[in-house]
């Protein structure tokens, strides 16, 4: 995934998308003929240094390709610093990206 | 031999279980299984929190009043109230939970996403207070072409 965290005046705003399809159990019925093969991001965490800065539990109903904004105290972390993210998908997909702060 | 590797274990498992509160990460959906398949917004808060009582107010949600395009709707809510969690829903889909986020100390509760809605409905964002209390934002909008069928 992409991840761009941005450090201004003590606060980093990040911006990330995934890169999943996010399959509705009504599109995977239409699609496959098969509720189960539902597939979508329900877990997405990031950490930098170690410490975690975004924890979000996700359902079918966020977009295709999903975008996330969102922000945190940027006092304990500096530019150069890496956000690390990492997602979990219902059928155990899973994805990662990092971003260094600019 | 065996003990070492007795002792060894243990030690893993003592390392794990003191792993701190900051780099744990909350699965909703494990812990609260029930609220992502509630069809309701009433429900899956209920669910979720185990009461539907809030506080209209501390909340900002800011969405467009009509969206074009249902498979991708932005959703924008933010906060100053002192967050354990947060949490999104909406009534035009067959579930009605969007997401939860669980707040940490470094959280600045100023969020953006896109969501998919299948038809017209209302967005409801709950802030669950360090307080205890619950905090509600609603906006009703209009959906011109539904999201990918919810």
């Amino acid at each position: 995934m992409k991840v761009k965290p941005k450090l201004r005046k003590g606060i980093v705003k990040v911006k990330a998308m995934a890169k999943n399809e996010m399959i509705t159990y009504n599109q995977a019925e239409k699609k496959f003929g098969d509720r189960e093969k539902a597939d979508f991001i329900t877990h997405l965490t990031g950490t930098v240094n170690g410490e975690t800065v975004i924890d979000i539990s996700t359902s079918q109903f966020l977009s295709k390709n999903p975008i996330f904004k969102f922000e945190f105290k940027g006092d304990n972390f500096k530019k150069g610093d890496k956000l690390l993210m990492n997602w979990v998908s219902r059928l155990g997909k899973t994805g990662k990206g990092k971003g260094k702060i600019k | 031999m065996e003990r070492r590797k007795f002792l060894s274990l243990t030690l893993g498992a003592l390392a794990l279980a003191v792993v701190p509160a900051s780099v744990r990460a909350e699965d909703f959906r494990k812990l609260k299984p029930t609220v992502w398949s509630a069809h309701t917004v009433d429900d899956a808060i209920k669910n979720m929190y185990g009461t539907t009582d809030a506080i209209d107010e501390g909340v900002k949600l800011t969405t467009p009043d009509v969206a074009a395009n249902g498979g991708a709707i932005p959703v924008k809510f933010s906060t100053k109230i002192d967050a354990k969690t947060i949490a999104v829903f909406q009534d035009a889909n067959p579930e009605a939970a969007v997401c939860v986020y669980a707040i940490n100390k470094y959280s600045v509760n100023n969020y953006d996403i896109k969501i998919k809605m299948a038809k017209s409905g209302t967005i409801t964002v709950i802030v669950e207070g360090k307080d205890g209390k619950l905090y509600r934002a609603k906006k009703t909008l209009e959906v011109a072409l539904g999201g990918c069928e919810g």
